[in-house]
């Protein structure tokens, strides 16, 4: 078998009711210790692929869905989502409906006693969760009781703990103000730098082309672009034609560069560029 | 926090959650037992040392003036107007057609301490239990899993409902919808107020399931749990005291009756005028805050 991390092969999906398709024949794939990004505008798609690649379509969902779905080797659309917990991992996008549990630790330990870790175990995984998002000494704190920034990274904490193999999270931050996003962002570069396996849904295209080896552009449920994020932004002509844009760098690059090889798309490869093209 | 739960030390604290609930149902056993006032006081009384030592003290003094207002209600109006028993056995001629009757005041000083100590005990077991031990407790006695979330859940969602029901407020009344009205009118406003609300906490709790889903919430299998609940000998000690009392309560009952001592219009009248009293602090305190609060 081949080692991909997710495998998507011609997925259609149409909401009961609705008039059209809501996922258009999309195929991907990505490799293990590889990030990607899904952008697109309001109402794409997004997070409807995002629950395909979860399994909570079909599985409690209805719809007509069509096509493969394979993440971490099982075959999403065959496995109930309860036997799919080990293999990946969602964190959604409203942070305090994602919190059910009394204080900060019971929420992290509960996804672990529900698939039955031992105590002793489920103590050093909470730490070290914890720790990760910045959130050790709040172990007792009521999740009602922390900001929005917090308790996004207490999410993370708690899908991270069960240790998926592949973390996905929709728009993880839309909700927070600045500070609770740098938080979050911040979370999300360390994880990258651990080597984290993902999939990010988001709308701040600075930020994604810092961790993200992939970007999928999605539009009405089409996947119009699949590359680096350097192949995808280059072409900002046909980014505009699907109203989006690409990084503020990459958008000023264009108007300064002819050779399109030297268009950056994060902020530190512009200022090479730039810093090159001025001295010369 | 949203529960009743204090946190604390104490040996109730310590107690596994089973243990307590056992307990409240020892208390409710005693007071049904019998039908003597002073053995319910004695019930009552014999419970304050437990609140004292638990350090629950100053939270307890809080939540039982609501008991003692119906408390208050029960004594007096079953005492009056109680039909029961023989009318003519007057305790407290009041004016002349007005007074305590002797079985009726029985009747209600029997029910007030018995509410009075259920309540007390039932205070006592809330407040020294975490919310997520309770659930725990239940689980053990297989309750399934997800109805032991559901109460615990509980614990959290009311507080939310509660937060969007003010946000939902303030937007209905910046749409001008008058929430502050007379009654009627207020009433009919409940209906934008409760529709969005309703539609709000369905859609969370369709998405919690979603969340609990993927956190392997019906994953088959043993599940765990960080909280630790063992039954240790504090436990065994506790519940063997309320086997004896148990065990002395029933023979009691079986060899004297329902009533211990005879019932003199003396403890009725301390009964009755001992409530009073209590529910008079209680209002004078409440009456001194609120003046003090409107002067400060
Ligand atoms: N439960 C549902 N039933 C029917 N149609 C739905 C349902 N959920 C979403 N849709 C429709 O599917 C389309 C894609 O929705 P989706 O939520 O996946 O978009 P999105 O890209 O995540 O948008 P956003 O950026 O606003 O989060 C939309 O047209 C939406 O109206
Ligand atoms: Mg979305």
């Amino acid at each position: 078998m081949e080692n991909k991390a997710i495998k998507v092969e011609n997925l259609t999906f149409r909401y009961p009711d609705a008039e059209s398709d809501t996922l258009k024949n999309i195929s991907f794939e990505l490799d293990y210790g590889e990030v990607l990004g899904i952008i697109g505008p309001n109402g794409a798609g997004k997070t409807t692929l995002a629950m395909a690649l979860k399994g909570l379509i079909p599985h409690t969902v209805d719809g007509e869905i069509q096509g493969k779905i394979i993440v971490d080797g099982k075959d999403v659309l065959k496995h109930d989502i309860s036997e799919q917990v080990l293999n990946s991992g969602l964190v959604f996008q409203d942070p305090e409906g994602q919190l059910s549990q009394m204080s900060v630790e019971e929420e992290v330990a509960f996804g672990l006693g529900n698939i039955g870790v031992p105590r002793a175990e489920m103590v050093k995984r909470i730490e070290k969760a914890l720790q990760t998002v910045g959130l050790a000494g709040f172990e007792k704190r009521s999740p009602l009781a922390l900001s929005g920034g917090q308790q996004q990274r207490l999410a993370i904490a708690s899908v991270m703990a069960m240790e998926p193999s592949i973390m996905m999270m929709d728009e993880p931050t839309t909700m927070l103000d600045p500070v609770g996003k740098n938080e979050v962002f911040k979370v999300l570069k360390s994880l990258k730098e651990k080597g984290m396996t993902g999939v990010i849904i988001e709308h701040e295209i600075e930020r994604l082309t810092m961790y993200c080896d992939k970007i999928l552009v999605l539009h009405e449920g089409e996947s119009i672009l699949f590359g680096t994020p350097k192949e995808i932004f280059s072409d900002l002509m046909l980014l505009k034609k699907f109203k989006l844009r690409g990084p503020q760098v990459t958008e000023v690059a264009y108007e300064v560069f002819n050779d399109k090889e030297q268009i950056p798309v994060v902020l530190d490869e512009a200022v090479q560029s730039f810093s090159k093209e001025l001295k010369a | 926090m949203n529960s009743m739960y204090v946190q604390g030390n104490s040996f109730l604290h310590q107690l596994d959650p089973r243990t307590k609930i056992l307990f409240v149902f020892s208390i409710i056993l005693f007071v049904f037992l019998f039908y003597d006032p002073m053995f319910q006081f004695l019930v009552t009384v014999s419970l304050l040392p437990i609140v004292f030592l638990s350090g629950l003290t100053t939270p307890y003094l809080k939540t039982v003036k609501f008991m003692f207002l119906l408390v208050f209600l029960i004594i007096t109006v079953h005492g009056l107007y109680n039909p029961m028993g023989d009318v003519t056995k007057v305790t407290w001629q009041l004016t002349e057609n007005l007074s305590f009757k002797h079985d009726a005041l029985i009747y209600g000083a029997v029910m007030s301490f018995r509410i009075l100590s259920i309540g007390t005990a039932t205070l006592l077991f809330v407040m020294s239990t975490h919310p997520s031990d309770l659930a725990n407790a239940l689980v053990k006695w297989k309750v399934p899993h997800a109805v032991a979330f559901m109460i615990l859940s509980t614990f959290q969602l009311i507080p939310i409902i509660g937060r969007e029901a003010k946000v939902i407020m303030e937007a209905q009344q910046a749409r001008c919808l008058d929430v502050k009205a007379n009654m009627i009118q207020r009433v009919k406003h409940l209906i934008p107020l409760f529709a969005p609300l309703f539609i709000t906490s369905f859609m969370r709790v369709h998405q919690m399931s979603q969340v609990l889903e993927c956190r392997g919430f019906s994953s088959t299998g043993p599940k765990t749990s960080l909280r630790e609940m063992t039954i240790g000998f504090r436990d065994y000690a506790f519940l063997t005291a309320i086997a004896l009392f148990a065990l002395a309560a029933i023979t009691l009952r079986a060899v004297v009756g329902g009533t211990l001592l005879p019932i003199t219009d003396f403890v009725l009248m301390s009964a009755l005028i001992g409530i009073w009293i209590v529910c008079s602090i209680y209002f004078f305190d409440f009456l001194w805050k609120s003046v003090r609060k409107k002067v400060v």
